[in-house]
């Protein structure tokens, strides 16, 4: 007890100062990826419900899927691109001339983390697994018409096939996203059991693949290290990753990611505060990455059930009341694309989506539109947003407020927890109006349209039911001829401006950062970073 | 050996009396995670925009959600006669052993942190009581004030930004180890008796390192009441006739202080320090926050920001366990420092 606190603050110090290590650890340091992120990676299984998206940074480079996309440079920074298929698994894929047919002839050198050989009864099991084991890969690979294992067949040594009932655009893509995962089937099966004949539990907490790292420590919600695949076949000009050991850790406090960052001690952060971001800029120490992330929109949506928002008048009243550019400059300081304002009326000039609805603030217009649904008094209405995405939707409560008060709509603003929005837009009841973001891996118009804009499950974004929508993203799924998907596309645009079931308003750019000798950054359609892309120059 | 014979009693009578509120606390919580407004199967489904109400049914029915209620608290109950806390959907892994693995580090901050606020509180606390109303006392009272007054977010954020960002001293905030020095053995999950076990000194350095810029930040917030209490007590017993009794015998003055004095003063101090460790442990969830510490706190608060039941169930029980035995050792250990308390 003699000990005091002088004493005792000076031994700690000295105790900081001698904390550094000696040259292997420079030498370890400099082969080593330090990635840090605010969420955390629960699962090795990227399809496993529950799953969290941080998974994806991990499960992409430790399993290989049949097939990659291609990335390009734009704007100086490399983005994803679907519209190009690259080899992983797979070193070469036929379509059939009808569309009904795909043939995958796999890399005969391929090996599994454990040395054997990569074969095609692994890739037929993994594929049975997504399309009957109860995982996010069933569902996702039915928007590929892929449902049934009857439709995998082996049909030699090193070639699968997959059959399908119709020419899906989207069946190829598919089998590049993170679900359709390709895994050692022995090594499963190994731990696989009657309750469990898909390993579901086991692949949770194990991997099981051939891709460019291996997991060397698995600590659940806290961190994951992963070693090289020195024996890798599935990458780019077939060549090796470039780092020999990948740490993704969880930092849960913003400001600490930045600083770690900025000091060197971690390589890259994708989710830094914007206010974190503008002092890095100012010191100008650390690499900042401007990612547009052009599969990601912001919507402010209606129940179009409910009432009022059951009349499009009130919709397009709304749509015409929102302060655009004031919510554009107060939420994300203007850094973005701006997805309102545009000219065209009717058709749009492009099929692309998200893209700029021919939506202005005008007043006048949407008190005369207000009128005309019998509202000219107005009423009262809550509109909803997630404390997760409070930094946005804050300043862009306030500005609507004021802004429809004008027309007479007096809005509560209610602020409830991420899992209590998720639960409102489930059940689709009390949540009149709210403002989330959407996106989609496969950035295809008919794609968007199918998950925000119909069928009664929860992401429908305005539970909005449109007969000429269902007809045309039918119709567009199995669609060849470009001229005519295009024309399918347009037309959905179209109806969605008129009717707003939802408003978009704008694309936020965000920011990664990276320590000054990163390089190769991609953006992907997943969101998280992939380890592949990365080296230190 | 009547006075053990006495406080094994006083044991067993506490621990049967405990039992009926740790029950209670059991279904208490059990049914406030039930009423809040969030569906954990909605959540859990919801990286994937193509799953649809047939995944959420399937995680519905994996949790026990489909049953009715008073059938998911049965065997809720039984489950955890059993052992069985069920499973965490934020970590997907057996909410037990996920409190095992993380008790050790939110126990050994605790510990750290307790004993740089006793042996900081302690002398500080018996020289403001010697010097009451002196420099020194404003000096230690005016400590207490900003310990007790800064969140323990601040004082942390302050602490890093200082020793970590500025200096450079202090070795960055994440975690119990430095990742590139050394990985802990899993022998009791205490790293400091781990790597002392294994011999693995660089590793147990960096642990200390690592460890004390949280348990600093922890030893501030509880400075005060300990401080305080000790100054009090210790002001109470030098004024007894007992220690006028030695000053006029002629004894040496610090043996007065530290011998006579001290030893009867610690025994409010003893109490104190029971219920600020209980509450350490459940309340340190910002300092686990800031300094990326994979504690039972932090693990609590990302489940219920999840509505994840399993875990914050099993952590309040967990909580309540330790209470109730922290309490105990705390009676146990008065028991023995005043035979009065024993005799009831």
């Amino acid at each position: 007890m003699s000990l005091n606190r002088r004493e005792y603050l000076s031994g700690s110090l000295a105790l900081g100062l001698t904390s550094l290590a000696g040259p292997t650890f420079a030498q370890d340091r400099k082969a080593t990826l330090r990635h840090l992120m605010g969420g955390s990676v629960n699962s090795l299984d990227p399809s496993a419900l529950g799953a969290a998206r941080e998974c994806y940074s991990v499960t992409q480079s430790v399993y290989d899927r049949l097939i990659g996309f291609r990335r390009k440079k734009v704007d100086g920074q490399w983005t994803f691109d679907e519209s190009v298929i690259v080899p992983e698994l797979a070193e070469r894929v036929q379509r059939s001339a009808d569309g009904l047919k795909l043939t995958f002839h796999l890399r005969p050198d391929a090996t599994w983390h454990d040395g054997t050989q990569v074969t095609a009864e692994d890739v037929k099991w993994s594929l049975d697994r997504m399309v009957s084991a109860k995982s996010n890969a069933a569902a996702q690979l039915s928007s590929g018409s892929m449902t049934k294992t009857e439709q995998f067949v082996i049909a030699g040594p090193n070639v699968v096939e997959i059959n399908l009932p119709d020419a899906n655009r989207l069946a190829l893509p598919n089998l590049g996203l993170p679900f359709s995962v390709i895994i050692n089937s022995n090594l499963a099966k190994r731990h696989a059991s009657a309750d469990d004949p898909w390993a579901l539990d086991w692949l949770k907490n194990n991997a099981a693949g051939s891709g460019a790292y291996k997991v060397e420590t698995f600590r659940p919600s806290e961190q994951v290290v992963l070693r090289r695949h020195d024996n890798w076949k599935g990458g780019r000009d077939r060549k090796i990753a470039f780092f020999e050991r990948v740490i993704a850790q969880t930092v849960p406090e913003p400001a600490t990611r930045a600083n770690l960052v900025e000091r060197g001690d971690a390589d890259i952060c994708l989710d830094v505060q914007a206010s974190d971001i503008a002092s890095l800029r100012k010191r100008g120490v650390a690499k900042i990455l401007p990612i547009s992330p052009t599969n990601v929109f912001t919507h402010i949506s209606f129940n179009t059930k409910l009432a009022p928002f059951d009349n499009p008048k009130v919709r397009q009243a709304i749509a015409a009341a929102l302060p655009y550019e004031e919510m554009f400059e107060a939420a994300i300081f203007g850094r973005g694309r701006k997805l309102f304002g545009a000219n065209w009326t009717g058709e749009p000039p492009t099929s692309a989506f998200p893209l700029p609805l021919p939506n202005h603030t005008d007043l006048t217009r949407a008190s005369v539109l207000l009128a005309e649904a019998g509202h000219a008094a107005g009423f009262d209405t809550t509109f909803t947003f997630a404390t997760g995405y409070a930094a946005v939707a804050e300043p862009i409560a306030a500005l609507i407020k004021e802004s429809l008060s004008k027309i007479g709509i007096r809005v509560t603003i209610q602020k409830v927890p991420d899992a209590q929005l998720f639960t409102m837009q489930a059940e689709k009841k009390n949540l009149p109006f709210y403002i989330d973001t959407g996106s989609a891996w496969l950035p295809e118009t008919f794609y968007f349209f199918w998950i925000y804009y119909t069928r009664d499950q929860r992401w429908n974004l305005g539970n909005w039911t449109n007969a000429r929508i269902v007809e045309l993203v039918t119709a567009a799924r199995t669609e060849t001829d470009a001229a005519k998907y295009d024309a399918y596309c347009k037309e959905m645009i179209k109806i969605l401006a008129e009717e707003a079931p939802s408003v978009l308003t704008f694309q936020a750019a965000i920011d990664g950062v990276t320590t000054p000798s990163i390089d190769g950054f991609t953006y992907h359609y997943h969101r998280q970073t992939d380890y592949r892309d990365l080296i230190r120059t | 050996m009547s006075v053990w014979r006495s406080i094994a009693r006083r044991f067993i009578r506490r621990v049967i009396s405990s039992i009926p509120a740790i029950i209670g606390v059991v279904i208490v919580t059990f049914i406030l995670m039930r009423v809040l407004p969030s569906d954990p199967a909605v959540f859990f489904t919801s990286s994937s925009v193509t799953a649809g109400q047939a995944e959420i049914d399937s995680m519905r029915k994996k949790m026990g959600l489909d049953q009715p209620l008073p059938l998911q608290l049965g065997m809720y109950l039984r489950d955890v006669a059993r052992g069985d806390l069920g499973n965490s959907l934020t970590t997907n892994q057996p909410v037990v052993k996920d409190l095992l693995r993380r008790l050790p580090a939110s126990l050994e901050l605790t510990f750290v942190a307790l004993v740089l606020a006793l042996a900081t509180s302690i002398p500080l606390g018996v020289l403001s009581a010697l010097r009451s109303g002196s420099l020194i006392d404003h000096a230690v009272r005016f400590l207490c004030t900003i310990g007790v007054c800064m969140p323990t977010f601040v004082s942390g954020l302050m602490l890093v930004y200082v020793f970590y960002y500025l200096l450079g001293i202090a070795p960055d905030p994440t975690g119990r180890i430095d990742i590139f020095v050394a990985s802990p053995p899993d022998i009791t999950g205490f790293l400091l008796i781990d790597l002392a076990l294994i011999g693995d000194w660089a590793g147990w350095r960096s642990a200390l390192d690592n460890i004390i810029l949280p348990a600093c930040t922890m030893a501030l917030f509880v400075l005060a009441p300990l401080t305080r209490m000790t100054r009090a007590s210790m002001l109470g017993v030098l004024g007894s006739e007992f220690v006028r009794t030695a000053k006029s015998v002629g004894l040496h003055s610090w043996r007065i202080v530290v011998v006579y004095a001290l030893r009867n003063a610690l025994l409010p101090v003893l109490t104190m320090a029971g219920v600020v460790f209980s509450t350490m442990l459940g309340a340190n969830v910002l300092v686990e926050k800031v300094f990326s510490w994979p504690g039972v706190a932090s693990y609590a608060l990302d489940a219920l920001m999840a509505s994840d039941y399993a875990p914050v169930q099993g952590f309040v029980l967990l909580m309540a366990f330790i209470f109730v035995l922290v309490n105990l050792t705390v009676d146990v250990l008065y028991g023995m420092a005043d035979p009065r308390v024993s005799i009831e």
